[in-house]
């Protein structure tokens, strides 16, 4: 074997290594029991093996309950995204009006505007307008950086889009929006789904807007409802990475059908890191 | 009677309105309003009043605040610096030695995927003082003989946050470079095979120059969202010890919801404004010269 070849697969097993030791971190923490955690036996392995971290996260924690609000958000706020962005990505792309290009640009640099700076002008804007604290206006805040997105994102697919198939149809007498309905969003359809999966991912990992505008303790999301798990240094890490496991399956789920898309969509720079 | 050319003028309004009504009234207005609140100052109880540029003078006098800007520049600069390296070298040995491995690519992308609140729990766990992987590992192979203080000491704990930033971010810059690197052409290769190129040169006469523009949008992204993170250090030290790790989002955090100080609040939240607007103009000129 070449001295290339060998360094090669040398730097790419020491990164997988690298991306591999704190889920199996997660993992083996998950199944240990406190004892052998709190006095560090078998650091490396579950010995004993226990399930009973689980079993308290539906018995004696709220878990449930996070897992539920998280779920109905991230699909409210998808649903809400997918809507109007495609309408919009469609006017943007198919539709000629005056105001047209400076639209788009807006679009792109709303995307690109961060949480981090965006978080308390947006909470400050829901207690003007007294509404906080509801599920409700966590599916109205995750569409102002989903909105953008899927209208971006989407805009590409419908430029990929043959104009001729669209025209043809209106020739046969259909209606622009009959012409979308069933000659467009069917060709669309890989981009609709990329979109939504990355929306859900995207709503269902969100933190900072869920832990500033929540404060009922029955309305929080799992991301808020972990990082409380940490109280003042200390935790009941068992606990915490069985909670830590089931709430990244959802996504990773997610990511298995939105795996082939994923490079599409980054190859046309719509998703940031 | 409508012609067909206002009747798609008006489809187009009429499409493009909830787009726009909404992002007017949730992102437009939010935002003009912080601009405007962040030169008055506001005590619960009394209207607001107008202090110009004060908010902005007091915070630049503040010595806190200067911590916070020379902590998010390292952080960001620190992070995104790693991130190049390793997601480089990612795409480069994925790209040569196994082509087109969709499951190992998978494998590497899940950082990127799950939470990033779980990814900061988890680093905390990991680099727990007594019981963490990454000290009893380094205790049991004699490398150190008691744990080490990775989040109670000042310069390690920004090394603890910007390491698990990295860990979530590589994977991301990883693969949008091997994206890049499949559309270069294999003859610009062969041609500097014939010429006698080695390895190095080859990569940074043709590797490099052909994927620049990926690379570019990639590492201008990811540095406005790093000069702006929360989660992985609000979860791993709350900015402390001290204020080692306070960064801009984590003050604008102190001051507006922990104090109430809406009028610094706005005027914190608004500090990385003028670069972050630098960064957004770079984006957007190079994803529009692509589209065209």
């Amino acid at each position: 074997m070449r001295l290339a070849t060998l360094v090669r697969w040398a730097v790419l097993a020491l990164i997988l290594a690298i991306v591999f030791v704190p889920m199996y971190w997660i993992v083996v923490t998950s199944f240990k029991t406190g004892r052998q955690i709190l006095l560090s036996q078998n650091v490396y392995a579950p010995e004993p093996f226990t399930i009973e971290n689980y079993l308290y996260l539906f018995e004696e924690s709220r878990f449930a309950l996070w897992f539920r609000n998280s779920a109905i958000t991230a699909t409210a706020s998808t649903l809400l995204s997918l809507l109007i962005g495609t309408a919009g990505a469609y006017a943007l792309t198919r539709l000629r009006f005056p105001g047209r290009r400076t639209l788009g640009a807006v679009v792109l640099v709303t995307y690109l505007v961060p949480p981090g700076l965006m978080f308390i002008p947006l909470y400050q804007t829901f207690i003007k307008i007294g509404y906080t604290d509801s599920l409700g206006t966590l599916i109205l805040a995750y569409p102002t950086f989903l909105v953008p997105f899927v209208t971006w994102l989407l805009m590409g697919f419908f430029r990929s889009i043959p104009r001729q198939l669209e025209e043809a149809a209106l020739v046969d007498g259909a209606t622009r929006v009959q012409a979308l309905v069933h000659v467009v969003l069917p060709l669309a359809a890989p981009g609709l789904l990329a979109a939504g999966l990355f929306c859900f991912t995207l709503s269902w990992n969100e933190f900072l807007y869920a832990l500033i505008f929540i404060a009922d303790d029955s309305l929080k999301t799992l991301p808020v409802g972990l990082s409380e798990f940490v109280v003042s240094d200390f935790a009941f890490w068992g606990q915490l990475m069985a909670a830590a496991a089931l709430a990244s399956l959802p996504v990773i789920v997610v990511y298995i059908y939105l795996h082939k898309y994923m490079v599409q969509g980054l190859t046309a720079g719509a998703v940031k890191g | 009677m409508l012609t067909d050319r206002h009747r798609e003028q008006l489809l187009g309004y009429t499409m493009i309105a909830p787009v726009a009504i909404f992002l007017a009234a949730l992102v437009a207005y939010p935002f003009l309003s912080a601009i405007y609140l962040s030169l008055t100052e506001k005590i619960v109880g009394y209207p607001a009043h107008f202090v110009g540029l004060r908010n902005y003078a007091n915070l630049l006098d503040s010595g806190r605040f200067r911590i916070v800007a020379w902590n998010s520049a390292v952080f960001t600069v620190a992070s995104i610096a790693v991130k190049l390296v390793i997601g480089m070298a990612m795409a480069l040995a994925l790209h040569q030695v196994v082509r087109g491995n969709q499951f190992i690519r998978g494998i590497l992308l899940l950082p990127w995927i799950i939470p990033t609140v779980v990814i900061a729990l988890t680093w905390k766990w990991l680099l727990d003082l007594f019981r963490g992987l990454v000290n009893v590992t380094l205790i049991d192979v004699g490398v150190v003989k008691s744990g080490v203080h990775w989040l109670g000491d000042p310069s390690l704990a920004m090394l603890s946050v910007v390491m698990a930033n990295i860990w979530r971010g590589f994977p991301f810059f990883g693969v949008s470079f091997l994206a890049a690197l499949q559309t270069v052409p294999q003859e610009l290769y062969d041609a500097a095979d014939v010429d006698g190129a080695g390895s190095w040169q080859k990569f940074w006469r043709i590797t490099l120059p052909s994927i620049k523009s990926v690379v570019a949008v990639v590492t201008l992204l990811s540095t406005i969202v790093t000069l702006n993170d929360f989660n992985i250090v609000f979860i791993m030290t709350r900015g402390g010890p001290g204020a080692a790790t306070h960064i801009f989002a984590t003050y604008s955090y102190e001051l507006g919801i922990m104090s109430q100080r809406w009028g610094v609040a706005m005027a914190a939240s608004m500090a990385s404004l003028p670069l972050v607007a630098l960064l957004i103009v770079g984006v957007v000129r190079y994803l529009h010269r692509e589209e065209e």
